[in-house]
């Protein structure tokens, strides 16, 4: 009923602006992709081929300074509604909150009900908006992106699922969650996941085609998320070109960045401790390592594939001069797995519990469980230091180009800060839709903290945030404040060593120099705004000891024990009064 | 030979508890189990109800003939097994249902057991 009446005010909403709004306003398709690292794609730096999201790029602004969270879930809370995740209920994925965490009003890790989405304000202004891929924001009901400002949906509301069929990719998940329209549904039997959204993306944007209303078009991939699958003629594509390992293809992704002018020349990088040395891996070892790498690419390949038949289709039907497409990274690249070839008995295991096989021959394929590895992950996010999860800038610093309608490439690289906040104001700004004020939707509503890049598109400024603006951040116990050239860092363990860090990530992208003993005051003066930052946004503390990934096996534990460990006492308490009765009844005969 | 029996009839018993308790606690997977999925509304409340009741009538009338030795429990069970198995195949052969073979099965060979144990662990 409730839906009925909103829907009911929205449309007459919708109708009052359609009238207003001409139909000259631009459609926006903000493409994102999952876990993609910072030289993952071949217009920055990359040897993975990726035409089509290289012509955006060479058509459009590409950005080499934009910073997202390290963390897929906290990453889309903030990109869809310009609010700290601290604010909007997501400071962390739900499968990686502590249990104190947990009881906190601003930590559910799901999105709360004090934000309105940017598919909201669209809607609510006239827009068709339409969402296939990755939700995660929640499972609940009244959660599901149908109900969060998306007329038509097609989303999986996990960390991630399987790209080949209806299956979890962990065992801490039942089943995969896929809705359509806001109700669970199956996936078709010839599903790939990138080629499958694209496909139900175009039928939604073509239903509607040629009615004078604007559409919002969000398609978060699952790719490059674990598991790592691709199309067997996308993997062959680059069997045989990793075989020099993750040393090498790191170095070599730093030196194409270099040469194509995002970072300085004399832009220095760290070897993570993570990465294993490759000259020292048995052949076995090397053949199967170089094999998961190119899984990876085809995944990253076939992605703008299918991206590629969405432009065509837009081109097609006149609709591609009226658009503006937007596309990122959630994270950087992600770390997960072991850098050594799986067993005979793991596969057996991983067979037995989750029907997946990591076997060399069909690697990447249906059935197959893949994963790129910390020494990969770092090659992905080169020339950065750390990846996924972690604060540093391979966790953070991932690639945002902005390209389409009025927009036009005069400066090579737009090298100003810019943070996750800043898509939904820019989206907003780009669509001449106003921000919301205090409320929204009859509710009081956090206010956007993001700043809009449009002034950076128009070159209208040459940074949107002052010297003295700062951007806090934090994330599982990782911490961050920006400030002007500056990031003040902390990362945990078990990569981290629990201290903060100074840089100038203006001339040190790589993180490598230090300079919290050579300026003092400013290291002071950002601790202090840090410390701000978090008391303003009740940042809570991390439990003494915790580690991420041992949390997400202690929550899948607790999430799959619950309902046996009520039913075992339930149980016990209908069998005492049995038993009691038994015994006594027992005595008395004897 | 009588704890052997007891031994048999306690453990469906318990299976029986134990599905029915499943019904209210994580009641999908149990409708799984019997080739359902999980309806809407009213269905919903039926499927849950009905079954729920059903499995912990039982499992209680089974531990109840137990611990009282008094055949009427037993018998209960068994007729509800029985007419449970028999209902299965007018299913099959009047509305068009799928038979269900292994479940009939399990359901007869269950009401065999209870029939025995009336006549063996009964002292009424």
């Amino acid at each position: 009923m409730l839906r009925l009446i909103l829907s009911a005010s929205l449309t007459c909403l919708a109708l009052t602006t359609s009238v207003i709004a001409s139909d000259e306003r631009p459609n926006i398709v903000l493409i994102l992709a999952d876990d993609l690292g910072y030289s993952d794609i071949a217009s920055y730096g990359s040897e993975i081929e990726t035409p089509h999201i290289d012509a955006l790029a060479d058509a459009g602004v590409r950005f080499t300074n934009y910073h997202t969270a390290a963390s897929c879930a906290p990453t889309r809370s903030m990109l869809l509604t310009g609010v700290d995740s601290h604010r909007n209920g997501v400071p962390n994925i739900p499968e990686m909150l502590p249990q104190d965490q947990l009881a906190q009003d601003n930590y559910k890790g799901v999105l709360n009900r004090n934000v309105a989405t940017v598919a909201s304000i669209l809607q609510s202004s006239g827009y068709h908006t339409y969402m296939t891929g990755k939700w995660h924001l929640g499972k609940e009901p009244d959660n599901l992106p149908y109900f969060r400002g998306f007329e038509r949906t097609f989303a999986m509301g996990d960390s991630g699922a399987d790209n080949w069929e209806k299956k979890p990719y962990i065992p801490i998940y039942k089943d995969a969650f896929w809705t359509a329209d806001g109700k669970e549904t199956d996936l078709p039997e010839d599903f790939y996941s990138s080629e499958f959204l694209i496909d139900t993306m175009i039928e939604f944007i073509d239903r509607n085609k040629g009615d004078d209303q604007p559409f919002f078009a969000y398609v978060p991939f699952q790719a490059v998320h674990i598991p790592v699958q691709a199309p067997q003629e996308f993997i062959d594509k680059y069997m045989g070109t990793y075989g020099r390992g993750w040393q090498v293809l790191r170095e070599q992704r730093q030196q194409r960045i270099k040469e194509l002018g995002i970072v300085a020349k004399d832009t220095e990088m760290v070897s993570m401790s993570t990465t294993g040395d490759w000259d020292s891996q048995d052949a076995e070892t090397k053949k199967y390592q170089s094999k998961r790498m190119a899984v990876y690419a085809g995944m990253v390949d076939a992605m703008d594939h299918h991206i590629g038949r969405l432009i065509a289709y837009l081109k097609k039907t006149g609709q591609y001069d009226n658009t503006i497409f937007i596309f990122t990274s959630d994270n950087g690249s992600e770390p997960s797995g072991v850098d050594r070839v799986p067993s005979a008995i793991n596969n057996a295991i991983m067979r037995r519990s989750q029907g997946y096989t990591a076997e060399y021959e069909t690697l990447g394929l249906k059935g197959s469980m893949n994963s790129l590895g910390p020494s990969f992950a770092s090659a992905s996010a080169s020339p950065l230091s750390f990846y996924k999860f972690y604060a540093g800038e391979g966790g953070m610093r991932v690639p945002l180009i902005i390209s389409g309608k009025g927009i036009s490439r005069d400066v090579d690289w737009q090298r100003s800060f810019s943070y996750v906040t800043d898509i939904t104001p820019t989206i907003l700004d780009l669509t001449g839709v106003s921000q919301p004020g205090q409320f929204f939707g009859g509710r009081h509503i956090e206010q956007m903290i993001g700043k809009s890049l449009v002034p950076l598109l128009n070159k209208a400024t040459d940074n949107v945030y002052g010297a003295s603006d700062t951007v806090g951040y934090e994330l599982g116990g990782n911490k961050v404040l920006f400030q002007g050239n500056y990031k003040l860092v902390y990362n945990i363990g078990p990569v981290g060593d629990n201290q903060w860090y100074l840089y100038d990530i203006a001339k040190d992208p790589g993180e490598t120099k230090d300079l919290a003993a050579r300026e003092t005051k400013r290291f002071q003066a950002m601790l202090n705004a840090y410390q701000r930052y978090a008391k303003d946004n009740n940042v809570r503390p991390i439990p003494e000891g915790y580690n991420q990934y041992r949390q997400i096996i202690l929550n899948g534990l607790r999430t799959i024990a619950k309902d046996n460990i009520l039913l075992f006492l339930l149980t016990i308490a209908v069998l005492v009064p049995f038993m009691l009765y038994a015994r006594s009844h027992g005595r008395r005969r004897q | 030979m009588t704890r052997a029996l007891q031994i048999l009839v306690f453990i469906p018993g318990l299976l029986f508890i134990i599905n029915g308790l499943r019904f209210a606690v994580a009641p999908e997977p149990m409708l799984a189990s019997l080739h359902m999925e999980m309806l809407d509304g009213l269905g919903r409340n039926s499927q849950i109800g009905d079954g729920g009741a059903f499995f912990l009538s039982m499992g209680l009338m089974t531990l109840l003939g137990l611990v009282t030795a008094k055949k009427a429990w037993f018998q209960a069970v068994g007729m509800m097994l029985i007419l449970t198995a028999i209902f299965r195949i007018l299913s099959w052969l009047l509305h068009g249902a799928a038979l269900a073979p292994d479940l009939a099965i399990v359901e007869i060979v269950f009401a065999i057991v209870m029939l025995v144990a009336s006549r063996k662990l009964a002292r009424d």
